[in-house]
């Protein structure tokens, strides 16, 4: 009887301390288990998709493998979790991922309502609409009665529900949970338009058997600023997350690149590269990072532009133009604000 | 001290209650830690990440379309109409496929107690094929076949001008007023199906008159539905643009889920109606032979009522089954309960409210089979009378 009196008061009271005990930050964590969770999406070409041996590529890979150079020096100790549309913003609150890096649009019900934080916008996109060439159709106005493909829990759900009703016509909505179910849905004709943000819709077109039989409609019906976003509640990581996306836009304006990361580092003057290549004053102290925490960003991984170019550049399947992901000195509205 | 005795009973009892009362009391408050620690944990972490509870999302206008509902449904109704919508389709896609699961089911059952090599072939073929695949392996390869398979609605098939099939599901034409047709086919067979069966009881048994009344119901609901499309006329289906307008249809979703669902449950409801026959004793054949019955005598008047009572209780748990397995209408695409629910968790962010309203309703619609089919089972088990 004494024994199951005492062996039952210590369950309970293992109980309370585990419903006591919190959860550290998020920085800590990443140091002591050596490796970034970074949650990515299952097959978007050009922002995170994974090859036959594995080897994730991509625009937001790239900004994982930053922030692992920056945090833990070493730009492949990144963990790459894929996750569908309805599942990431759980995964991102629950804490099963330290960063959401999976082409996801920055908008206010996201950054109020579902447990994150955006930290930037690293591609500007906007909605579209892809639909067979056969169909003779060459404006979205002219989709009245159509069924379109699109996938549950994304952006693009609501908005083609708002442009539709501002244009007086009606639709037919075909909603799977999974880009691989919706693409091949539209793919094999169930639907005749297919409806997400044009960089999904490039790459989806590169899947097709015969890809010249796709044609993306001219309307951009929606603003879709796709960035990084971390879980509310930590700021200090938070800091670190916009900050590196920040380095490695600035980076390329102020013309760092791989290549001549290390002979900038040596030879240059500008006080705002030397601070960029860890030569300058120590910004990495003020974020909990050591001093080389930029330059290992551009030596491992590269700048923005690199990360655009091996990725979304004209040598790539999908050949996107730079268009508004530009610096601002170059036509474009990527503004960093300073590093210093 | 007394060992025995009344007394000493009393005392042994007094004590046995004091320390059964402190044990339940330490469980109780056990329990209300546990369960106190965890709603501790979900409310602080809620609030910590800024994420709104309660219902009243339950008003917010929705935002987003859906494929097909029964009721009218647009963007800019509330979400409370949209799961409404959601459970109507559930309802729609678990009612017909357990009707036609059972049917199937019986046949298939039947086939495999058949004294014929090939039909108990075909009918063990059935019943390990279509039980040993996942049924969302089964789902999906489904709606592949009719995705890929039937042709653009450009080049639909016809069957005559009264249907059409095509990459955008069945298309077939109803009459132009079609609830009321509807509504009056519905009342018809009812009525046709009480009537004819108070007559046919009068020679034959129940499970046959059962059957001939089912059958003349059919037949009286069809007649009414052609009179209604004949006096009224039809609204044919017709390629308009890119959509077939007119008619009804049925979606490849709605399809690819009903043929999924039927498939995989009729398997084990023919396992069942077999359990159910082979259970009644050997004796009971050969005495029913031995008197000179026939075998279609043998089963309805001997077998039959005899297997009905081991088999009824196993249908209910399967027709329970087919209902939580309708939930994987999300991988098809079909807008049911559980795939409305996931959206509007992706569009606000409740996902605990919107759980307990899917784990609620489902709870609600099993309970109903439950207690409809203990009402039957309460039938067959009447005895004799």
């Amino acid at each position: 009887m004494k024994k199951t009196l005492t062996a039952a008061g210590l369950v309970a009271a293992s109980f309370a301390f585990a419903a006591a005990a919190s959860a550290g930050t998020v920085l800590d964590k990443v140091k002591s288990s050596g490796v970034v969770v970074c949650g990515v999406n299952t097959a978007a070409p050009g922002f995170s998709n994974a090859d036959s041996q594995g080897n994730w590529t991509g625009l937001d890979v790239d900004y994982c493998r930053a922030l692992a150079a920056a945090v833990l020096g070493d730009a492949t100790k990144v963990k790459f979790v894929p996750l569908n549309s309805p599942q990431r913003f759980s995964a991102l609150q629950a804490g099963e991922i330290d960063v959401l890096a999976r082409n996801t649009t920055w908008n206010l019900t996201r950054d109020a309502s579902l447990g994150a934080v955006f930290v930037g916008t690293n591609y500007y996109d906007g909605q579209g609409f892809l639909v067979p060439k056969k169909l003779n159709v060459k404006s979205a106005k002219q989709l009245n009665g159509a069924t379109i493909c699109v996938q549950s829990g994304t952006s693009s759900e609501p908005s083609v529900a708002d442009y539709f009703k501002s244009n007086n016509m009606k639709y037919k909505a075909v909603v799977f949970d999974t880009t691989e179910a919706t693409q091949g849905a539209f793919l094999s004709g169930r639907c005749q338009v297919y409806t997400t943000d044009m960089s999904d819709l490039a790459g989806a077109r590169t899947k097709a058997a015969n890809p010249d039989d796709y044609i993306i409609l001219p309307e951009v019906i929606s603003k879709e600023p796709l960035g990084p976003a971390v879980r509310r509640g930590d700021n200090e990581w938070f800091q670190i997350a916009r900050w590196v996306l920040n380095a490695m836009i600035e980076a390329e304006e102020k013309g760092i690149t791989s290549a001549n990361v290390d002979e900038l580092r040596k030879t240059s003057t500008d006080p705002n590269v030397k601070r960029l290549t860890g030569a300058g004053d120590d910004t990495g102290k003020l974020l909990g990072l050591d001093k080389d925490w930029s330059y290992r960003i551009v030596k491992q991984v590269g700048n923005y532009g690199e990360s655009f170019e091996k990725n979304l550049g004209p040598k790539t399947p999908l050949a996107l133009p730079r268009g508004i992901n530009n610096q601002w000195t170059n036509g474009g509205i990527l503004y960093a604000p300073p590093v210093r | 001290m007394n060992r025995h005795g009344d007394e000493a009973f009393h005392r042994r009892e007094k004590s046995r209650k004091k320390k059964a009362f402190i044990w339940q009391f330490i469980l109780l408050a056990a329990l209300l830690v546990i369960f106190g620690s965890f709603a501790f944990n979900i409310s602080s972490n809620l609030v910590a990440r800024n994420i709104h509870s309660g219902f009243g999302f339950l008003s917010e206008s929705a935002g987003f379309e859906l494929g097909e509902s029964l009721i009218s449904f647009s963007s800019t109704e509330s979400y409370g109409r949209a799961f409404l919508a959601g459970l109507l389709n559930t309802i729609r896609v678990a009612a017909v496929s357990i009707i036609t699961a059972t049917v199937l089911g019986i046949i298939v059952g039947l086939m495999r107690l058949s004294k014929h090599p090939l039909l108990k072939f075909l009918g063990a073929a059935h019943v390990e094929f279509y039980r040993n695949i996942p049924l969302i392996v089964q789902l999906l390869l489904i709606y592949l076949l009719i995705t890929e398979l039937l042709p653009d609605s450009t080049e639909a098939l016809h069957f005559g001008s009264w249907a059409l099939l095509s990459k955008a599901g069945l298309q077939y034409a109803v009459p132009t007023d079609f609830h009321a047709a509807a509504a009056a086919s519905a009342v018809s067979a009812i009525l046709c199906f009480i009537f004819c069966r108070r007559t046919f009881i009068k020679t034959y048994t129940g499970l046959i008159s059962s059957t001939l009344a089912l059958g003349c119901a059919l037949l009286a609901g069809g007649a009414v539905w052609f009179a209604a499309g004949i006096i009224f006329g039809w609204s044919k289906p017709e390629l308009q643009g890119f959509a077939i307008e007119g008619g009804s249809s049925l979606s490849p979703e709605f399809l690819a889920l009903w043929i999924g669902l039927t498939l995989f449950t009729s398997s084990a409801i023919a396992e069942i109606i077999r359990a159910g026959v082979l259970a009644v004793p050997k004796g009971q054949w050969n005495a029913a032979l031995s008197l000179g019955m026939t075998q279609m005598e043998t089963v309805s008047y001997v077998i039959f009522p005899q297997a009905l009572k081991l088999a009824v209780p196993p249908l209910a748990s399967q027709y329970m089954n087919l209902t939580k397995n309708s939930s994987l209408a999300v991988v098809v695409g079909y807008p049911d309960l559980v795939s409305i629910g996931n959206s509007t968790i992706n569009l606000n962010g409740q996902a605990l409210e919107v759980i307990v309203i899917i784990m609620s309703v489902y709870l609600v619609l099993n309970l109903i089979i439950s207690v409809l089919m203990n009402k039957v089972n309460a039938l067959v088990t009447r005895g004799a009378r």
